[in-house]
């Protein structure tokens, strides 16, 4: 069964009949506005009357292309060769024909808007990637992104015309960035041969252009560069904006304007934060719409690359056993924990402009929890989760201050060693009541959740250093075993524990026997610990993500309506703790947080289950 | 972990929160408070040992419920029966009991043991092993005689002697163990005698008599001896050797006949001497660590729930196989085989607690109506559901295994199945239209126990395109395994950690070795543990016996009218390929063979 479904494979997938078919749809979009029929929908029907067996690839449902041949149709064969294969091959052409078609319809228009992309059907072997890292002196850039770009380069999963190119105001040579990179670049540990040769010739196709983020000309001066090296073959182009939000307008302007392909894609990918409320993330999206299409725009949200994210879906849909058990009928409480051990150390400055809630809560741990919530999508297909994911964020209540219990960590000494409280950061005004730590309650007013509290927990400078979900299940009714557990019944329920990091595991608590004679209950963990079970070494979620920016797979990005929705849930709480500067608990570093999130919990009947004894 | 704390403790400990202290000298309550895992957070709320039988008040035991219930008043058994009926009756808020006068009891009144075959086999490697287990462990009052009897002639120091060569101490708890053990031998006597002399059982009586010494005497007989003299060392026993004034109980062993007719033949004997609640037909298996942990499984799990029935469930398998033929002892087999062997008792016992509706109460009559319930809702096994198989011999690395016809205690002729397999179906709104299938055999290519729970596919899967062709590969599946290395796992779909998507069936798993460093006790302690306290969960009842037997017997009867050939396969292989087919005609697949790697 091991069917081996790797986007690897697809250094093609420029032309991978679903990014064909949602870039074309979306550049069909764009006119809509202009005219009053739906075009789309009308190229849709040519095209089935003149390939009618080809219909189903076609349709659309919510305004949103159904890709329905998707890159997992590639099949049960060698990961490096499926291009090869006959059915890719003539699922290609299929659609390289409809696309003709589409393209004949839209060649008009598509010329009008600055990034609007052309699809062009170049030979493999003739196309080539460039990848920007605007920012690339920054942090992220350093340790995140060259080093992922690399892993996948190592991996064989880049094309094999590639090139990166730095871009910062920064004064420096391709031989500096070079050097800087280099540094930081690791072999996977399982895998370790010619480790040196590779790195070098990754750092060989590693190049800088120093320019301003604003600056129409320095742009125009990278595009002459990426020219240069794409040596006339179609190019498509990929932009990582590692850049402070106040910039990232300026930047997408320049690059669109500037840098854009003329022969192939261009897409960007845009860190956190999206803005730091409903008001502000809908004025940069539009900012954003105004040079990049919806399908240019790559909200990277790291925590959904994340290895056990990704399986969430494969343990809810391709399990049985999970099925009836995923609602209200068996699911107490659901709980998203995510904990730093350490502060902001000296860099403060950003973190004190958005705080917890918006720097974890309202991205990461929402998307967590909109994956967990979510009814069955149609398929796996970007379009199918987002659309899922959107409907059950617009089905949560909003945040209310009730539900919320923030806390700032204080000064605290510790075996000799002292720890700065997080107004004591340089960086950080000294009457600063930005929450480091928050717990909030949720409600998801839909049949298949309603009444269940989900319940979220973020922090800094804790105890420990983890994030997981926790799937509390209710009580047995009429639990025949009542007498043997004793007077908390709470310690007797199931609960399944997905532990993103670090070690990452599933497990899920039963209650068994303990052997001996008598009857004695206890519960034990049916687990499935990552690191004994795969000894591969588990790729960072930069990877994952850059790759799937490269080849279009969108499902693991924030779409703008997405976005949305999650901003409106948290915006009228985050606007109520600045109105009415609430003083967050304080609690001393290194400790378990402020105990009010005991209380919230208490409030809705249940029970942190990361504090519980047992862990 | 927290350890929940224990109620239905089997030992003579009984402690509250409040009178934990008083009861610290009670070796066997400390053992078990010293055996919590974790002990951050006891909460004692034990129940107390002697609730146990004083529940006989209220007769769930039996009368009630029973089918064949005692007609007769007289005999002296039931006079003299279960003596806890002149306890006081403690009818009890959880934790508030008269504990004193429990305790007063307890110091008064003693149990006697007799091994009926004390020079058998069972009674050397089992009986007695786990007598002294029970001692070791504090577990048995304190004033207790065990006697030997049998008819070789024999001095209780020969007796000792031989005892002493089977006993053991707990890996994990050597101290005094020689000490501990020659205290046990001290208690150990040997009465030789005929099986059917009254006058050598009222002997015995008067030595149990002395040993007594006046206190109230309850009397355990544990008859390991042949089928055909069952009914007569009862008759002496109850007659001659019953306690006058505690209870009397005996244990029985399998078989309990060979059909229905033989069966319900058997019990009627018996019951002409004794009392159903005083008859304890033991089915070792029943005693098996994860047997019993079934129901905690099923039952304190609200995971569980949901999923024990048709609608998600697609094929329940019970699997028992060992990797030696009879080796010269196929004499008893012979006239059995492996149908009644294992199938009829052990794995059919496993089946009805795995499938029975949730009982009342965890009370021995409430789960044995439920195992009757379910046992009654199942279809006679027919013909064309069963495959049979015999071993043939088999020459590997140079090594000639013999076939079960070249062993000299088995007729050249034997058509008796030493394998089996059988497609059982439950006509109830929970399981009908799931196929219970039932795999045993000797000489196989391996030795285990297990119950394989297949779930069914997943309706639409989105990952179906991910999974190949074969989607039974990708169903879920809950092993239980009951032998060797007990351990619980439940196969679920995963993503192989890694750019792409490609899943993979992994085990989230609980292997009791890991997770449980104590040895688990041999299924024998237990059981003698619980007749001791009067415990008849695990016990089989006459009624359920029969159900049982009701099911069988047509297909019995059926094989041997027809003389029906078994399907030979080679000693240490996997046993006849007809088995497959029989899986396949209802869909499903034998989960022991895939080609997966096991954990």
């Amino acid at each position: 069964m091991a069917t081996q479904i790797n986007p690897c494979c697809s250094s093609s997938t420029t032309f991978s009949p679903s990014s064909l078919n949602q870039e074309t749809f979306f550049s069909a979009k764009l006119f809509n506005f202009s005219r009053k029929s739906s075009p789309s929908r009308w190229v849709f029907k040519i095209h089935s009357r003149i390939n009618p067996k080809n219909q189903f690839e076609l349709k659309s449902s919510n305004g949103y292309p159904l890709n329905a041949v998707s890159l997992q149709d590639v099949g049960p064969n060698n990961v490096m060769n499926q291009s090869h294969l006959p059915s890719f091959n003539s699922l290609r052409r299929l659609f390289l024909i409809s696309c003709y078609h589409f393209l004949l319809a839209f060649r008009v228009g598509a010329a009008e808007k600055p990034l609007a992309k052309e699809v062009v059907l170049p030979e493999q072997t003739g196309s080539s990637l460039s990848v920007t890292i605007v920012g690339a002196s920054g942090d992220l850039a350093k340790k995140k992104i060259f080093p992922a770009l690399f892993a996948l380069f190592y991996e064989d999963c880049l094309p094999r015309n590639f090139i990166i190119f730095g871009y910062a105001r920064t004064l420096m040579t391709d031989e500096e960035l070079r050097e800087i990179i280099s540094r930081t670049l690791t072999c996977r540990i399982d895998k370790r041969e010619n480790c040196g040769d590779k790195m070098e010739e990754f750092l060989q196709r590693c190049f800088y252009h120093s320019g301003q983020y604003n600056s129409k000309e320095d742009f125009a001066g990278l595009n002459n560069e990426l020219k240069q090296k794409e040596d006339g073959k179609s190019s498509n182009r990929l932009f990582y904006l590692s850049i402070p939000p106040d910039i990232f307008v300026d930047a997408v302007r320049c690059a669109s304007c500037e840098a854009s392909s003329k022969t192939g894609w261009t897409r960007v990918i845009v860190e956190k934060p999206f803005g730091r409320d409903l008001e502000s993330s809908a004025e940069l999206t539009r900012s954003l719409k105004k040079y990049l299409a919806e399908d240019q725009i790559f909200r990277i949200d790291h925590y959904l690359g994340k290895e056990l994210v990704e399986n969430l879906s494969v343990l809810r849909f391709s399990n049985l056993v999970f099925e009836p058990l995923w609602s209200r009928n068996y699911i107490r409480n659901v709980q998203f924990i995510f904990s730093e051990d350490f502060g902001t150390e000296g860099r403060g400055g950003y973190f004190d402009n958005y705080g917890i809630i918006r720097d974890i809560m309202q991205n990461h741990l929402l998307q967590i929890l909109a994956l967990f919530a979510m009814e069955t999508p149609v398929s796996l297909d970007a379009e199918d989760i987002r659309n899922e994911k959107v409907k059950v964020l617009r089905s949560m209540k909003r945040l209310c201050l009730e539900d919320v219990v923030t806390g700032q960590y204080k000064g605290q000494s510790k075996g000799g060693k002292s720890y700065l409280g997080y107004t004591e950061d340089p960086t950080v005004p000294n009457n600063s009541v930005t929450p480091t730590f928050a717990a909030a309650a949720f409600f998801i007013d839909n049949a298949r959740w309603d009444g269940v509290p989900f319940l979220m927990k973020a922090g800094k400078a804790l105890n420990t250093r983890r994030a997981e979900i926790r799937v509390q299940f209710r009580h047995v009714p009429g639990n025949l075993y009542k007498r043997s557990f004793g007077m908390d019944m709470d310690k007797a329920t199931n609960e399944l524990v997905l532990r993103v990091q670090p070690d990452e595991a599933i497990y899920l608590k039963i209650n068994s026997k303990v052997p001996g004679l008598g009857m004695r209950l206890d519960r034990s963990d049916l687990n499935l610990l990552y690191s004994t079970r795969y000894p591969k070494e588990i790729p960072d979620a930069y990877e994952r993500l850059l790759l799937d920016a490269i080849e279009g797979e969108r499902r693991l990005f924030i779409r703008s309506d997405e976005l949305n929705a999650a901003w409106s849930i948290f915006t009228p709480l985050l606007k109520e703790l600045e109105t009415k500067k609430i003083a967050p608990e304080l609690y001393p570093y290194g400790s378990r947080g402020p105990v009010g999130a005991h209380y919230l919990a208490a409030k809705y009947n249940v029970r942190w289950g990361d504090t519980a004894g047992d862990e | 972990m927290a350890a929940f704390s224990t109620s239905m403790t089997h030992c003579p400990s009984s402690s509250s929160s409040s009178s934990a202290a008083a009861f610290a000298s009670n070796s066997c309550a400390i053992n078990r408070i010293h055996q919590q895992i974790a002990l951050s957070s006891i909460r004692l709320t034990r129940k107390l040992c002697l609730r146990k039988p004083s529940r006989a008040v209220h007769v769930q035991d039996g009368a009630s419920t029973m089918k064949v219930s005692p007609a007769k008043n007289d005999g002296p058994a039931k006079i003299l029966k279960d003596g806890m009926l002149s306890v006081p009756p403690v009818i009890l808020p959880e934790e508030s009991i008269d504990i004193a006068s429990l305790d007063l009891n307890k110091e008064s009144s003693t149990v006697s043991i007799t091994v009926v075959g004390a020079s058998g086999d069972l009674a050397k490697k089992k009986i007695f092993p786990a007598l002294f287990a029970l001692y070791y462990e504090g577990c048995l009052p304190k004033h207790f005689t065990i006697f030997g009897y049998a008819r070789s002639k024999m001095s209780d120091a020969e007796l000792r002697t031989m005892v002493s060569k089977t006993l053991t101490c707990r890996i994990d708890q050597r101290e005094n163990c020689g000490e501990k053990m020659d205290q046990f031998l001290e208690r150990c006597f040997y009465h030789p005698g005929q099986y059917d002399s009254q006058e050598n059982f009222l002997e015995l009586d008067k030595k149990l008599k002395e040993h007594e010494d006046g206190r109230v005497a309850n009397r355990l007989f544990y008859l390991s001896i042949p089928p055909n003299i069952f009914i007569d060392a009862v008759k002496c026993a109850s007659t001659s050797a019953s306690s006058a004034n505690g209870w009397t109980r005996v244990i029985v062993e399998k078989p309990f006949g060979r059909d229905s007719e033989s069966s319900a033949a058997l019990t009627r004997s018996l019951k002409q001497y004794l009392d159903e609640d005083q008859i304890f037909r033991i089915d070792h298996y029943l005693g098996k660590e994860l047997v019993e942990n079934l129901s905690v499984l099923r039952f304190s799990n609200l995971i569980f729930e949901p999923l024990w029935s048709r609608q998600y469930i697609r094929s329940v398998q019970f699997i028992f196989a060992e990797d030696f033929g009879t080796e010269g002892r196929g004499g008893y087999f012979d006239n059995y085989g492996i149908i009644r062997d294992i199938m009829q008792n052990h794995l059919l016992q496993m089946l009805a607690l795995f499938a029975m509706e949730t009982p009342v109460s965890l009370d021995a009559e409430d789960i044995r109506n439920e195992k009757v319930k379910v046992l009654r809702s199942m279809r006679p096994l027919r013909l064309e559901d069963v495959v049979t198989g015999q071993y043939k011999s088999h020459t590997r690395g140079g090594v000639k295994y013999p076939a079960y016809t070249d062993d000299k205690t088995v007729p050249n002729d034997s058509l008796t199945p030493t394998f089996a397999a059988a497609a059982l179906f439950i006509d109830n709104a929970r399981w009908d239209g799931v196929p219970f299938l039932m795999k045993a055999g000797k000489a196989l290519h391996d030795r285990r126990a297990e119950i394989r729970v297949q779930f069914r596919h997943v309706p639409g899967n989105l990952y179906n395109k991910n999974i190949g062709t074969d989607l039974d590969l990708a169903t879920n599946e809950l092993v239980i395994r009951v032998q060797p290395d007990e351990a619980i796992y439940l196969k679920i779909n995963n993503k192989v950690p890694g750019l792409g998507m490609r899943l993979d069936r992994s085990n989230l798993n609980l292997l009791y070795a890991a997770r449980y460093t104590k040895e688990i006790p041999d299924a024998y302690e237990r059981l003698l543990l619980d007749a001791m306290e009067g415990e008849r969960r695990l016990f089989i009842r006459s009624d359920e016996l029969d159900a049982a037997w009701s099911l069988f017997t047509p297909v019995l009867k059926d094989l041997e009218e027809k003389k029906v050939v078994p399907e030979y396969y080679p000693y240490g292989s996997r046993g006849p390929v007809g088995s497959h087919y029989l899986a396949a005609r209802y869909k499903v697949r034998w989960g022991d063979v895939g080609s997966e790697q096991e954990s």
